[in-house]
């Protein structure tokens, strides 16, 4: 077997650079999507009236089709429905000015939030029945009762489903390489194929994206230790 | 002050309130007895409307919800006359003690944080929890998270408090601390409705009882009337499972 360790080095080194974008892509997708979710998931709840049955279309329709399908449907959809309103409207822009990484921000903040929204839901859910009667019985509104009673014991409750969507969300940003965004990923490739070493620059993909993987697991475990206190203790 | 006329209630088509009438004084007790699902617990969520009623009308200190087709800001304006007790305590399980009892305070009421926080530990201590402001309810007894949900109703200085069977779930040698600090609050002139199942405690600070049974009123009258004279044979039969030989002595 013939492996250029030092090389695996040299490609780790200049992957660091791609590190930003695929952050960012996990960061804004998650963000987006849990606040997609969160509304999703609350339209469900609340069986408002047509918005609920276009919610649950969406959910069934993301959820049934595959994350690189969302991101062509969008990267291709998109420019088309941008230069028709254009020319409707007579605005200069164009879809060329959009960056390439849009495509990915919006298609993949869709793709998540149809995920997400089921996790919201299950999250809200396991709120016992008796604390929001508890919030209306101290004399709270409905919003009063659910931002500041029920979310934020939903939220510790979906933390670690919420670490899982992240972690998915980075590795299946890998996709990006499609719609031609360097990410750390499609980096690796661009420095395989260029050193014809493929097995070494992987590897160094490898090691980085497990890394990250790593370090999202440590942050969540510290924040859960945070907002966990007041499940500790237990004379009852 | 409190009036509820004809209030019904029913669940699909099982009628769980028939058409209740009742009159509360303010400063007055008065304790609702009744076998297990008579409708006691959907009355008392019938006022602050955690229950919807069917039909029937609400006044709370002048203030009337009409339940055929209230706003919500009617039902809102309505809670906001009324506290509860729960059963299960229900205390807010990511705040504190204190947290608890300052919630409705800063967000309802809007009184200025560090009043609202000097006016919780009073009523803290006044429930004998005076060094258990920063815990949480999973640290505390079942009695003492009872005793915190006390100070959080009384904390809004409602027109009324209502109580669902606030010692049902505590283990027998618990209930006694949080009679005493209920038995505290009636001779303070507080407006209350006690379901409760504390014959002896009912007995002892209500001003007027009344017994519920099969979603209607049966009887009702002073808490002499009722324990020991009562009229109708209901009454005199579910009086008879409930106190043998007077177990029931604080
Ligand atoms: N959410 C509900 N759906 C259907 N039936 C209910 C519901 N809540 C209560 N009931 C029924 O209403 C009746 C009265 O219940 P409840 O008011 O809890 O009685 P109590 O507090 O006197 O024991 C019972 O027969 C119970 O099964
Ligand atoms: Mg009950």
């Amino acid at each position: 077997m013939n492996i250029d360790l030092p090389f695996i080095w040299e490609s780790l080194v200049e992957l660091l650079t791609a590190i930003p974008t695929t952050l960012a892509i996990t960061a804004v997708s998650m963000l987006c999507g849990l606040a997609i979710g969160t509304v999703v998931a609350l339209i469900r709840m609340y069986k408002v009236p047509v918005l609920h049955s276009v919610a649950a279309s969406y959910v069934t329709f993301i959820r049934g089709t595959p994350m690189l399908t969302h991101l062509l449907l969008i990267y291709f959809g998109l420019p088309l429905i941008v230069d028709a309103l254009s020319a409707q409207f007579g605005w200069p822009f164009r879809s060329v000015n959009i960056p390439m990484i849009t495509f990915a921000y919006i298609s993949f903040s869709i793709t998540a939030g149809a995920y997400l929204s089921e996790v919201v839901r299950s999250g809200l859910q396991a709120v016992d029945k008796g604390q929001i009667e508890a919030a209306y019985s101290i004399g709270m509104t409905t919003r009063q009762a659910i931002s500041r009673i029920v979310f934020p014991q939903a939220f510790a409750i979906l933390l670690p489903s919420l670490s899982n969507s992240t972690i998915s969300m980075l590795h299946g940003s890998t996709l990006v390489f499609t719609v031609s965004v360097v990410d750390i990923n499609a980096k690796s490739q661009i420095i395989a194929s260029s050193n014809w070493k493929f097995f070494e620059a992987y590897i160094a993909a490898a090691a980085i994206y497990w890394g990250l993987t790593i370090l999202i697991e440590r942050l969540t475990a510290i924040v859960e230790k945070r907002i966990n206190i007041y499940n500790r203790g237990g004379v009852t | 002050m409190i009036k509820l006329t004809q209030i019904k209630k029913s669940y699909g088509r099982h009628q769980v309130l028939k058409g209740i009438d009742l009159t509360v004084e303010k400063g007055e007790v008065v304790a609702i007895l009744g076998p297990s699902g008579s409708g006691k617990t959907t009355l008392l969520r019938c006022m602050n409307y955690l229950e919807r009623p069917s039909e029937g009308e609400i006044t709370i200190d002048g203030f009337t919800v009409n339940c055929k087709r209230p706003s919500k800001s009617d039902i809102h304006s309505l809670r906001k006359q009324s506290a509860m007790v729960f059963q299960q305590y229900n205390l807010f399980r990511h705040k504190t003690a204190l947290e608890n009892v300052m919630e409705g305070l800063v967000v309802v009421q809007k009184v200025p944080k560090e009043q609202a926080r000097k006016r919780s530990i009073e009523l803290l201590e006044k429930v004998g929890l005076g060094s258990k402001l920063d815990a949480y309810p999973s640290q505390l007894s079942g009695g003492q998270q009872q005793r915190v949900g006390i100070a959080r109703a009384l904390a809004l200085n409602p027109k009324v408090i209502l109580f669902d069977e606030p010692t049902s779930s505590l283990d027998p040698e618990l209930v006694g601390e949080v009679l005493s600090v209920i038995r505290k609050i009636a001779r303070e002139g507080i407006t209350m409705i006690i379901v409760t199942h504390e014959m002896s405690f009912a007995q002892e600070v209500a001003g007027h009882v009344i017994f519920i049974d099969d979603g209607m009123i049966v009887e009702r009258g002073t808490p002499n009337e009722l324990f020991n004279s009562p009229k109708e044979e209901r009454t005199k039969q579910f009086l008879k499972r409930y106190t043998p030989d007077g177990v029931y002595s604080i």
